[in-house]
């Protein structure tokens, strides 16, 4: 979350991509630095899943990823 | 000097319902003199709670003092001299004195014989909740600010000097972190209501109050006594006929300019002399800078956004200064707008700059005007005219020659505008302000069109005292965009 | 976020119309056209996911940059958020997990 908030400062838009695990912790460390980064979860667990379900994970991503770069009307 | 999170609630005094409450100072001479009678009170069996604000061990001897180290139970009890002695009466305030005078002691207590030895009289000393600043503190700490600006939390792990940046309040250099007790601090430099609202700030046309402008002049590093300047100079932007939205919406470079005539300007130590428009001096500096922000941060008005400036300038950071009124011999700015010399002004003017104009050779007014006029004709396009305004500084050496030959500031002025005239095929293409203008004048070759409206040329004294130069300061100039002048209220 | 986990509080210079939680930056209408920076946070298997994102981004038209941090768990450096900075305009960053 301190890259997404300091690319954010440098005017970059920035989203970050974590797994469900995070939600909690996130939430926290967004208190700590006073700020609210884009973040989209993803289904845990991530390392013992066969390639396909990854790309599977990316694609379910991919929409919610380009929503929270857009502000589309 | 930051404030905690630890906010004391008002102090529960606990007093009892009747009886004496005495508020004194080792610190203060008066003090000391009635110590002993204190204490004699006390041996009498009369109910005295007493308070001492500096040291647990006085008055001398005697046993139950409350410390008030923090201030809490005087500034509960509103305590403004020492000594004080308050009578309760059924848990209410029945009467009040301060300082010695025997014979109200003598009432107050009912004792006739109380302090005979002592001097009829002596003053009070000021309590330590008056000190400097005490006041604001206090009201922070008891969370009596009476602010209505939001308090935004400095997360733990951000410095404050980095959150004002990462917030976008900044201008790009440091600020001083807007902390309650600075606010409170800095509303003490003027006699209005925070909650006063001083007018639409645009782009946003928010209500910007004098809170609100306090907040932004501490983040500009202003002291207290600059704020009346900093609030008649956000009036003054305010001003229709100023034109604040063109100003910071342009395209063009301009920013306020800021030109503070009056009293005021040398009371607050502001700069008129020496490099009048450079760096070095806290009022100049800090006071144009809290206007910006104060446009910034109240108005939302920020660069590359509703700011469409192609390049700004270096003045968009501050442009403020005084304007030179020693000598006394033409009318200062204020005077020719109608103020009496001796009333404070704030002047506003559009401004992208300082051309300088370098004359070392001129001895007689003709050739400096004609100086003047060759460096003003080249402003923006030397084929423009109408849009474009100046402000000339001009420096003691050069005014002392228009001095020297007789000449008034209006003859100056006079001169410049019959040499800043252009003929029909000088002036540039759609410049010329067609709809004022009748056919024949479109095709008289002979006719000739000033550069600069009327109001839009004006001339004021600044600068060091040696050196043959002046400056002017161009800007828009425009129906719309005009300078503006407001008094100080302090 | 409540006010006790700070200690310092200061008054907000502003007209207040942002949330205290300080907002991200404004969203375009669209990145159509942005060139787009995948950062991998060097997590195992999260080279699988960005190369994912790496295909659909490419098949929508966007130009891609890859950065990678040297290992997880620390800060980008300064010089990978510079590079980045000099080279995209987006920055999608993952995976944590």
């Amino acid at each position: 979350m301190h890259d997404i908030k300091d690319l954010e400062s440098r005017g970059i838009l920035a989203v970050g991509v974590a797994t469900t695990e995070f939600v909690q912790a996130a939430a926290v460390q967004n208190g700590f630095l006073g700020y609210d980064p884009a973040v989209v979860f993803v289904q845990h667990p991530i390392q013992d899943r066969t390639d396909d379900e990854i790309r599977a994970l990316a694609d379910i991503a991919f929409d919610e990823i380009m929503a929270k770069l857009q502000d589309k009307p | 000097m930051l404030e905690t999170a630890e906010r004391a609630a008002a102090a529960p005094l606990n007093l009892p319902a009747d009886g004496l409450v005495a508020v004194v100072k080792r610190d203060c001479p008066t003090c000391v003199l009635v110590a002993p009678l204190i204490k004699e009170l006390s041996d009498r069996g009369v109910p005295i709670t007493v308070y001492s604000q500096d040291d647990p061990s006085f008055p001398d001897g005697l046993s139950g003092v409350r410390y008030d180290d923090d201030l809490g139970s005087s500034f509960g009890l509103n305590i403004e001299f020492v000594p004080t002695v308050i009578r309760m009466e059924a848990g209410r305030e029945a009467e009040r004195i301060f300082g010695w005078s025997r014979a109200q002691w003598q009432a107050l207590t009912g004792i006739p014989d109380l302090g005979k030895t002592l001097p009829d009289m002596r003053p009070a000393c000021g309590s330590k909740t008056t000190d400097p600043g005490m006041q604001a503190r206090l009201k922070v700490r008891f969370s009596q600010t009476g602010l209505a600006s939001r308090r935004i939390p400095v997360p733990r792990e951000i410095d404050p000097l980095e959150l004002v940046h990462e917030r976008g309040w900044s201008d790009g250099l440091p600020l001083v972190p807007p902390t309650e007790e600075r606010v409170m601090l800095m509303l003490e430099g003027t006699a209005r209501d925070p909650k006063e609202v001083v007018g639409l700030m645009p782009p946003n046309r928010v209500e910007c109050t004098v809170e609100k402008i306090a907040i932004n002049a501490v983040m500009a590093g202003c002291k207290p006594e600059y704020l009346p300047v900093v609030i008649t100079a956000v009036e003054a932007a305010l001003i229709p006929e100023f034109g604040l939205h063109g100003v910071l919406a342009t395209t063009n470079a301009v920013a306020p300019v800021i030109m503070v005539n009056g009293p005021i300007a040398k009371g607050i130590g502001m700069n008129s002399k020496g490099n009048v428009l450079g760096q070095g001096f806290r009022a100049n500096a800090t006071i144009g800078r809290a206007l910006q922000l104060v446009v910034r941060n109240v108005g939302g008005g920020r660069p590359q956004e509703v700011d469409r400036a192609v390049f700004g300038n270096p003045g968009k950071y501050t442009f403020c200064f005084a304007e030179d009124e020693d000598d006394g011999i033409w009318p200062t700015y204020a005077e020719e707008r109608g103020f009496k010399r001796g009333t404070s002004t704030v002047t506003l003017f559009p401004g992208d700059g300082n051309t300088p104009i370098i004359d070392h050779i001129s001895r007689e007014p003709e050739g400096l005007v004609q100086s003047y006029a060759g460096c003003l004709r080249s402003l923006y396009n030397p084929g423009q005219i109408n849009d474009v305004s100046a402000f000339i500084l001009v420096s003691p050496e050069h005014a002392q020659v228009f001095y020297d030959a007789g000449w008034s500031k209006q003859r100056v002025k006079d001169e410049l505008y019959a040499r800043l005239k252009l003929r029909r095929d000088e002036i540039l293409e759609g410049r010329q302000g067609i709809g004022s203008m009748k056919p024949e004048d479109l095709t008289d070759p002979n006719r000739l069109f000033p550069k600069f409206r009327t109001g839009s040329l004006n001339l004021a004294r600044a600068g060091g005292s040696a050196g043959k130069y002046s400056a002017i300061i161009s800007g828009l100039g425009s129906i719309t965009i005009n300078p503006c002048i407001k008094e100080v209220r302090l | 976020m409540t006010e006790t986990s700070a200690e310092v509080f200061l008054l907000d210079p502003t007209a207040e119309s942002s949330p205290v939680m300080m907002p991200r930056l404004k969203r375009p209408a669209s990145i159509e056209g942005m060139t787009i920076g995948l950062l991998d946070i060097a997590k195992q298997r999260g080279d699988v996911f960005l190369d994912r994102l790496d295909e659909r981004l490419t098949t929508n038209g966007f130009k891609v940059e890859r950065f990678a941090k040297p290992r997880f768990s620390i800060v980008a450096p300064d010089a990978l958020k510079q590079e980045m900075q000099s080279r995209v305009q987006v920055v999608i960053e993952g995976l944590a997990d």
